[in-house]
Parts: C-alpha cells; sequence; structure tokens
C-alpha cells in the first residue's frame, strides 16, 4: 500500500529519497572518514605515547648522562616501565653485500624497546650485532653474517621487525650493539619504556621533579599528553564532520516533510474515503507512517551502502590501510547513519501524517 | 412541517416500524467568520429496512448535510441520530468509525476509488486492515454482480465512469452494511448508465438494504420508494 503511493509521483519520491539518501551518506561517510583519521593516527603515533625520552640538556651546558642520573631516572621509573640506557653514535656500516651510514646504539637490554623478526634478542646484549630491517635489507644481512662497525667485526644476531609506527628512537637504519662498543662511562639518552600512557606521563614528571630540582640537567621528552590532545582534536573534529553532515540530513527532513504535506494534502479526498468507509485515525496514520519510513529506509540504505563503498574506496586511493576501515566503530557509523535517517523520515512524515489523519471525514472528502 | 403529522407523530411511526436510520429534531449550524448558517433547520427522518429514499432539493437546501449527519461523519448541532434504534449521536470517533464499517457504505458522486488500486482491491478498501480476514472472494462476488466480473484487475482509470460507480457500490457493499449512502451518485453519469446504476441500487434495497440517495436528478425519484424534499433546510414536501 505504502510502495504503491509513493509510486504515484515517482520524481518526487525519489527527489525525496535522494534527499536521505545523502543526508545518511554525508553523515556515515564523514563519520567514518573521521574516524579512520584518527584510528590510522593513533596507530601511527600509539608508540611514542608510550615512550619517555631523558637526554642531557645541552643549554645548561651538560653533554652526557652519568651512571648516576640512569640509576636516578632508573629509580623514577619504578615498576611503571623500563628505563633503557644508550649510546648513540653516527658510523659506516660494511658488509660484503656493500656499506651505508647508519645509526649505531649500544646497550645492554635492547629487548625492551626492538622486536626481533629473526634470531632472538639476549636479556643482556654483550656480542653480536642487532640490525634494523632496512639495514639488512640493503646489505642482504641475515642472522649469522658479519659486518664491520667502526672497525670492529660482529656477527648478526638478530634482524629487527620493520617498525611503521613513527618513534624517537627508530630501529629500521640502525645497528644495536652491546654496551661496550661505544667507549666512556656516559650514556647519551635514557628511553623508558613506560606500561601505558598514563605511566609514561607519571613517569616523566617524577625525573623532572627529581633530576632538574636544582638546575635543568636534562630534557624530558614525552608525547603521551600531546597525544592525547591530538586525540581530543580528532574527536572535536570528528563531532565537527557529523554535526555538518547531520545538517543535510535535516534539510532532507525538511524535504520529507514537504512530501508528505503535499502528498497528504492532494489525497485528502482519498483519506476521507477511507475514513467513511470505517477505517480507524490510527490505521490510516500507520499507512502514511510507513510510506515516510519507506522513504527513509530505501534513501538510508543506499546512503549507507554508498557510505561503505566510499570508506572502501578510501583505502585504495590513500595510504590507510584496510585494518583502520575495517573495524566496528565505522560500522557503527553506517548503522547510526541509517538509523538517524530512518528517525529523521518518521519525524518528519509525523505532522503531515497526524495532520491528514485527524481530520475530520467531512472536512477531508470536500478536499 | 406538512400539516398532517407533527414530528412527534413522525417519529413514534417510524419507531413502531423497522428503522434503519433515523434523525429526530436534528438542526445543524455552521459557523463561518462570524456568520452562522442554519443548513438544517428541525429534520425528523425515519428511513425504513430495505426502503429506497430520495431526497431532492435546490442547491444550498442543507442535502449533503444531511446525508453527512446520517453517515456519521459529521454531529448534528441538536437533536438525535439512530442506528437501528441506538442513540449515536455522542459516540466518540472510535466507535462512529466501527459504526460506518458496520452498518453503512457510502457511494460519492466521484467514485473515489484510490487510483492505485484494481477493482478487487478497492472493493475490498473497508477490509484492508482486519486481521484474518480475506474479503477478496466477496469482492469478485459482488463485482459480478454489479456485472463488472471480467474487470476485476483493472484500475479505475482503465474503467468507464459507470463501470467506476459500480465498483464503488461493490465497495459500499463489502462490510454487508444496512444502509447506503449516495450523495448525487449519477451526478456524472449519462442517463442511461445511470439507470443501471438505480436498477443496481433497487436490487440492493431488495435484499434488505436501505439507500438514501441525495439527487438533482429526475430519474431518480423515479426508482424510489419515497422522495423527500428539502428546502433550506426543512423537509418540504413527503412524495
Ligand atoms: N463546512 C461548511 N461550513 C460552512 N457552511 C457550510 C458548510 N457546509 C455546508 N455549508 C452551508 O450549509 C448549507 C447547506 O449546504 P449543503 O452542502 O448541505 O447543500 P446541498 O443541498 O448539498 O447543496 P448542493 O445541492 O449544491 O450540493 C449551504 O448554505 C452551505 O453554504
Ligand atoms: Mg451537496
Amino acid at each position: 500500500m505504502a510502495t504503491r503511493n509513493l509510486g504515484r509521483n515517482r520524481v518526487r519520491t525519489a527527489l525525496a529519497a535522494l534527499g536521505v539518501l545523502i543526508g545518511v551518506f554525508a553523515i556515515a561517510s564523514l563519520g567514518i572518514f573521521g574516524n579512520v583519521l584518527a584510528l590510522s593516527a593513533e596507530a601511527e603515533l600509539g608508540g611514542i605515547g608510550d615512550q619517555v625520552i631523558v637526554t642531557p640538556n645541552q643549554d645548561a651546558g651538560s653533554n652526557a648522562l652519568t651512571v648516576r642520573d640512569v640509576d636516578a631516572i632508573a629509580r623514577a621509573t619504578g615498576s611503571d616501565g623500563t628505563a633503557v640506557a644508550l649510546r648513540s653514535d653516527n658510523g659506516l656500516i660494511t658488509a660484503s653485500g656493500g656499506q651505508t651510514f647508519g645509526q649505531v646504539y649500544a646497550t645492554e637490554t635492547p629487548g625492551v624497546l626492538f622486536t626481533a623478526a629473526a634470531g632472538t634478542i639476549p636479556d643482556r646484549h654483550r656480542q653480536g650485532a642487532i640490525v634494523g630491517a632496512e639495514i639488512a635489507d640493503e646489505l642482504s644481512l641475515e642472522v649469522g653474517s658479519a659486518i664491520e662497525v667502526a672497525g670492529a667485526r660482529y656477527r648478526v644476531i638478530a634482524v629487527l621487525e620493520s617498525e611503521e609506527m613513527i618513534s624517537p628512537v627508530s630501529p629500521n637504519n640502525a645497528v644495536v650493539l652491546p654496551e661496550s662498543a661505544i667507549g666512556g662511562r656516559t650514556y647519551d639518552q635514557v628511553v623508558v619504556q613506560a606500561d601505558s600512557g598514563a605511566a609514561a606521563t607519571a613517569i616523566a614528571d617524577r625525573v623532572r621533579a627529581q633530576l632538574n630540582a636544582r638546575e635543568e640537567r636534562v630534557s624530558v621528552f614525552e608525547l603521551s599528553s600531546l597525544l592525547e590532545t591530538i586525540n581530543e582534536f580528532f574527536s572535536l573534529l570528528n563531532r565537527f564532520l557529523l554535526g555538518i553532515a547531520g545538517i543535510s540530513l535535516v534539510v532532507a527532513g525538511v524535504s520529507i516533510f514537504n512530501v508528505m504535506l503535499m502528498s497528504t494534502n492532494e489525497r485528502k479526498q482519498e483519506i476521507g474515503v477511507l475514513r467513511a468507509v470505517g477505517i480507524h485515525k490510527a490505521d490510516v496514520l500507520r499507512v502514511l507512517l510507513a510510506e515516510a519510513a519507506l522513504l527513509g529506509v530505501v534513501g538510508g540504505f543506499f546512503g549507507a551502502i554508498l557510505a561503505g563503498v566510499a570508506a572502501i574506496g578510501l583505502v585504495f586511493v590513500s595510504p590507510i590501510g584496510f585494518d583502520v576501515v575495517f573495524v566496528a566503530s565505522n560500522g557503527l557509523y553506517l548503522l547510526g547513519a541509517f538509523v538517524f535517517g530512518v528517525f529523521i523520515c518518521l519525524i518528519s512524515g509525523a505532522y503531515p501524517a497526524y495532520k491528514a489523519a485527524t481530520l475530520r471525514p467531512v472536512d477531508a472528502l470536500r478536499g | 412541517m406538512n400539516g398532517t403529522d407533527s414530528p412527534r407523530a413522525v417519529v413514534e411511526l417510524a419507531r413502531a416500524k423497522d428503522t434503519a436510520i433515523a434523525l429526530e429534531s436534528v438542526t445543524k449550524q455552521y459557523e463561518t467568520g462570524g456568520v452562522t448558517v442554519e443548513a438544517l433547520a428541525g429534520v425528523d427522518l425515519a428511513v425504513e429496512t430495505g426502503e429506497f429514499l430520495s431526497i431532492i432539493g435546490p442547491s444550498g437546501s442543507g442535502k449533503s448535510t444531511m446525508l453527512n449527519l446520517l453517515g456519521l461523519l459529521d454531529v448534528p448541532t441538536s437533536g438525535t441520530v439512530r442506528l437501528q434504534g441506538r442513540d449515536v449521536t455522542e459516540l466518540g470517533d472510535r466507535e462512529r468509525t466501527r459504526a460506518r464499517k458496520e452498518s453503512i457504505g457510502f457511494v460519492f458522486q466521484d467514485f473515489y476509488l484510490l487510483p492505485t488500486l484494481t477493482a478487487v482491491e478497492n472493493v475490498t478498501v473497508p477490509t484492508m486492515f482486519d486481521r484474518d480476514r480475506d474479503a477478496t472472494n466477496r469482492a469478485v462476488e459482488l463485482l459480478s454482480r454489479v456485472g463488472l466480473a471480467d474487470r476485476t484487475d483493472h484500475t479505475p482509470n482503465e474503467l468507464s465512469g459507470g463501470q467506476k460507480q459500480r465498483v464503488a457500490i461493490a465497495r459500499s457493499l463489502i462490510n454487508e452494511p444496512r444502509i447506503v449512502l449516495a450523495d448525487e451518485p449519477t451526478g456524472n453519469l449519462d442517463q442511461d448508465t445511470g439507470a443501471t446504476i438505480l436498477e443496481e441500487f433497487r436490487r440492493i434495497c431488495d435484499d434488505g438494504v436501505s439507500v438514501i440517495a441525495v439527487t438533482h436528478d429526475e430519474l431518480v425519484t423515479e426508482y424510489a420508494d419515497r422522495t423527500v424534499e428539502l428546502i433550506d433546510g426543512v423537509i418540504d414536501r413527503v412524495g
């Protein structure tokens, strides 16, 4: 019944449904778009949020962290994470496959910061070299290969996983050697791997309080609070996008309102006849609401489908991965936009339907 | 009044017989922009079961108004409407709608068929929201009774005026009403087609249904058992 009534003025119906389609599409796609942005930013930035980097404050004239500093940082870290002291340098790395410049880290406990793709990272790093994915690739290194760094020869004991995330200590283009490989008694930086973003913030505060009490001896770099700000920004952006999209759906609602008003006005006499032959107000109301809901369901369904297709298309035209597109929260945006579309249709169909159904039969018949 | 019968006497008489529907001292006033129009000024009318009553009168005399009151589509300003002896004047919308559905069929001058539905579907419209009831068989039967057995699946725009009116008559009968009300049923039809419609009404009356038709058409009065003339909201002549 509802279907056939809508079929009567196809163009008008189609335009109204198109309005809903666009509205739902806008909400769903902008919602997903914002969500994908936030998710991929989180995926890229997630790692640094858990790290605290402590370096000597060169402005205050200190060039290195002493063993005492490292101990103080370890104490400040406590049980919220693990502090790793690093010496770093740049150096020429030579192998039978060629040679390249790379970052050289020297530390005793690389296992806290890095993950091996091949071979194993020992608890205490005493001999051998651990190489980053890029260097291994460039010099065709594998576990057991021999390399030469700054004149000393090492056997490769592990190759690291390629790291996608942005990180202050990026291992891709680095070689990690035992602590003794770079001489001296001081360290260039301490990287604290915290258990969580909140722990990182707490550790950073404690390090500042204990080491910088009298003078600014160290710079403490931690991104967890920045990350929070970024997340807040993205959720704000998302709400903003949804707001814009919501406006377009409200506009669609107004057009549904108009369509329903026109079509019930045109059919006043028919509605009068229905009432005259004994059909109850409530049933007339139901038929008219069904028409509005149908517009919403059809428009909303195709709008949501289109938004889904657009989201998948995003994967192909941008460096965004499938993993951030196919997540439950995006499905929720699709569903939410659809439901909202149907809801808007019902709301804007309600008044015209109510008005038509409650008209006295005599008045309706007079037209 | 016509002198011989007092209104009271008419009412008593009507009660004594088998009365399908009756108006007792009914008035109807319309208020438009401060002006009060008295469309009906004290009407007494009783319609017997199986009677074919025609109502004539000049334009604006209150014929449609009276039919709306008889059809429970409108309420009188004063007086009583009695449907099969039951006072239905004060009923609320739900009960009125139910009473209309159970007892009254409507035939309109402009047919008022739903353009998207076929003939059978149009006939079943009054039963559309009845659960566990399929009136299709009865609809087909009614359509063949009015001579449209071969037109059941046509939509209104594929039917002639007379055929449309016959579909409308079939629709008015779907719920086996006691009363069929018709406002200018032949108004949009030529003489011959009008005659077939009136024959249809005659047959309905023979089945014990009262037919009340408002008309300008002289032909209708020839088929009717009784004709009343309404002038300025008063029944002027009973013929
Ligand atoms: N809804 C209304 N509001 C105000 N006045 C009305 C209304 N309906 C009818 N009237 C007035 O009541 C009087 C009777 O009208 P009604 O429609 O009953 O006449 P009628 O006999 O059916 O006329 P016609 O033969 O032209 O159809 C007229 O004067 C009309 O103007
Ligand atoms: Mg009239």
